[in-house]
């Protein structure tokens, strides 16, 4: 359509999604009421974790996580199944500055300590599996950036870490779904809640958070390893 | 205070990064707006969704476009212009080695750069590193030129020689013109051209003439043909650029470019 | 304030999906119009005077509400495979059809899809 009409249909889309979105927080900034903080930010003495944003998605929301992995994997593999058709580039992609080969053979190493800390520490201080995970793959990223992607992918490939993904994947529907056939709810005290603010707390947070962080770490590795080898023509 | 300085600059940012012409400024400033959104959160007291929206907004997602959008590095080719085969055409450059030339460097995942230069400085630019490919040329088909090396020609081609004054080409030998095309034509057409200036090739002979006959015209003797140069030290790329050109030989569509450029 | 900042990156996102032409662009509009849901939903929680949702026993401070920060870390993770899905198939139509320009894209197609309607003797 002509550039007018887009203004024009543009402006009164806009307008619209003010007045509606205006509306929703006035609604929003309502008081909370009591049951919110009962059911949803349950108290620290009840799930044991320190942060009560892992409380919330790794205990009582914990089938919001599980469906968002879900979406994770279908995505990785939609993107490597629509890549597999691109021709490959058969260049060897190493950087040709020396700069940039050192300096990300340097700082790979210590972004990966970042991320096995936000995993194993995300039920006591922010960070959390994702987070991990996906600091992880970038400083896998980087370590190929310094050593070149062949070597790379002869230490990863792509193919064993498929199914290692999909298999934490398998493993975490199992577990999380399989007390439900038996009327139960699903576990949330692997190690028992304890005091927060210890390593050892906070039920099964702490195991989520690692499966999730090695999870997410596999799929965005599969993802950047795809674009990374197959060509754009962009 | 400075939440409401960041939140302010957010929608700046945001404009200018969309706004960009080019797409590798747009997503890098998509990046930096990812950055600024990161430390507002921090601001807002959101610790868990800060370090989130830096990881995967700043880092993995600028990653992601950059490795889609282009591949590291570039093909410099340096060429003298010659109609027909490299030329310059408004801002385009359109030509038959420069498709030969653009579709290796798409084959390679590579960005191609081309540069006008004379011809005697192609030799010199190729022979010390500075640049990858030097095009333009014609060879003669028996026997390399050192310290360079050449493919083996995409287009066989004759070296004629030409005379302007009268329009008939004689079968004078002459030494290499340097210099760019373009003088030589505006040369030809005031008719400053002197007879012995010129043993040209085939497609500047065909831009030249314009209309003027080319039977009679005396070949000389070897056999020439444009081809690429490449430092000897490159063997890679002129292994892969030989089997690039011969594949297309192969599939025929070469045939289709000459024709469509040259004839 | 930060909930009107959060409309206004929409509209900016909104008009850069719809006015600018390159596909790619049009990607990043896309990512401009998650980031500004998710600054909308984190601002809504937010409780003035309000410190960082994580609490160590014995404190009794106010808290940010950790409900949406909770809701919005999936969020982020999920527009990102989404993007990544996306953009491929931006990189899948570009090596079709040879152009990011999302106007000569159309036209191509509907040439095709006119081709193939009329029967060839």
């Amino acid at each position: 359509m002509s550039t007018q009409k887009r203004w024009i249909v543009c402006s009164v889309g806009i307008v619209a999604f003010f007045v509606v979105l205006l509306s929703i927080t006035y609604m929003a900034s309502m008081p909370d009421s009591a049951d919110s903080e009962r059911y949803l930010s349950i108290p620290i003495e009840v799930s044991g974790a320190a942060n009560r944003v892992a409380g919330i998605y790794l205990n009582t929301r914990l089938f919001d996580t599980l469906i968002e992995i879900l979406v994770f994997s279908v995505a990785v593999l939609g993107v490597r199944y629509y890549l597999s058709h691109s021709p490959q580039i058969s260049l060897p992609s190493l950087s040709e500055s020396a700069v940039v080969r050192t300096a990300a053979g340097i700082l790979g190493p210590l972004a990966l300590l970042l991320s096995v800390y936000f995993a194993t520490f995300g039920h006591i201080s922010p960070g959390g599996g994702f987070a991990a995970g996906v600091i992880a793959a970038s400083a896998v990223l980087y370590v190929a950036i310094a050593q070149g992607m062949q070597a790379t992918e002869a230490r990863l490939s792509p193919q064993r870490i498929a199914a290692a993904e999909k298999g934490i994947l398998l493993f975490l529907f199992l577990w999380i779904l399989l007390p439900l056939a038996f009327g139960d709810a699903p576990l949330t005290e692997l190690l028992p809640p304890g005091t927060p603010g210890k390593l050892l707390s906070a039920g099964s947070i702490l195991p989520y958070n690692l499966l999730i962080g090695i999870k997410v770490f596999f799929g965005a590795w599969l993802i950047i390893a795809a674009f990374a080898q197959h060509r754009g023509d962009l | 205070m400075a939440g409401h300085v960041l939140l302010a600059l957010l929608p700046i940012v945001a404009v200018v990064a969309l706004t960009q012409s080019r797409r590798l400024s747009a997503i890098i400033g998509m990046g930096l707006f990812s950055f600024l959104l990161a430390a507002v959160y921090l601001v807002m007291r959101a610790p868990d969704v800060a370090i989130t929206e830096a990881t995967i907004g700043a880092a993995l997602v600028t990653a992601i476009y950059i490795l889609a959008i282009r591949r590291t590095g570039r093909l410099t080719v340096v060429a003298d212009e010659v109609p027909g085969l490299l030329a310059r055409e408004a801002d385009r450059i359109v030509g038959l080695e420069y498709d030969i030339l653009r579709g290796f460097a798409i084959s390679q995942g590579l960005d191609l750069s081309v540069s006008f230069v004379p011809l005697r400085r192609v030799r010199w630019l190729v022979a010390h590193g500075e640049a990858d490919i030097g095009a333009g040329g014609i060879v003669p088909l028996t026997g390399a030129i050192d310290p360079l090396d050449a493919t083996p020609g995409h287009l066989e081609t004759g070296v004629y020689a030409f005379d302007a004054r009268d329009g008939r080409p004689t079968s004078e030998l002459a030494p290499d013109y340097d210099g760019y095309f373009s003088e030589l034509q505006s040369k030809a057409r005031n008719g400053l051209l002197s007879s012995s200036v010129t043993s040209l090739d085939l497609a500047r002979v065909l831009s030249l003439s314009r209309g003027a006959p080319l039977e009679g015209l005396d070949r000389l003797d070897g056999r020439h043909g444009y081809a690429f140069l490449v430092s000897k030290d490159r063997a890679d790329l002129k292994r892969d650029l030989v089997r690039y050109v011969e594949s297309l030989q192969r599939s025929g569509e070469l045939d289709a470019w000459i024709a469509r450029h040259v004839r | 304030m930060a909930t009107i900042v959060s409309f206004v990156l929409l509209g900016i996102g909104i008009l850069a999906l719809v006015l600018r032409r390159d596909l790619v662009i049009k990607l990043l509009a896309l990512g401009l119009i998650n980031a500004s849901s998710i600054l909308f939903l984190v601002s809504i929680g937010n409780r003035p005077g309000g410190r960082a949702p994580i609490q160590f026993p014995g404190e009794t401070a106010v808290l940010v509400d950790p409900l949406p920060q909770a809701l919005v870390l999936s969020a982020i993770v999920v527009n990102f495979a989404i993007l990544a899905l996306a953009l491929v198939f931006v990189m899948i139509l570009v090596e079709r059809y040879h152009t990011t320009d999302a106007q000569r894209i159309e036209q191509e197609m509907s040439r095709e899809t006119d081709e193939e309607e009329t029967p060839c003797l």
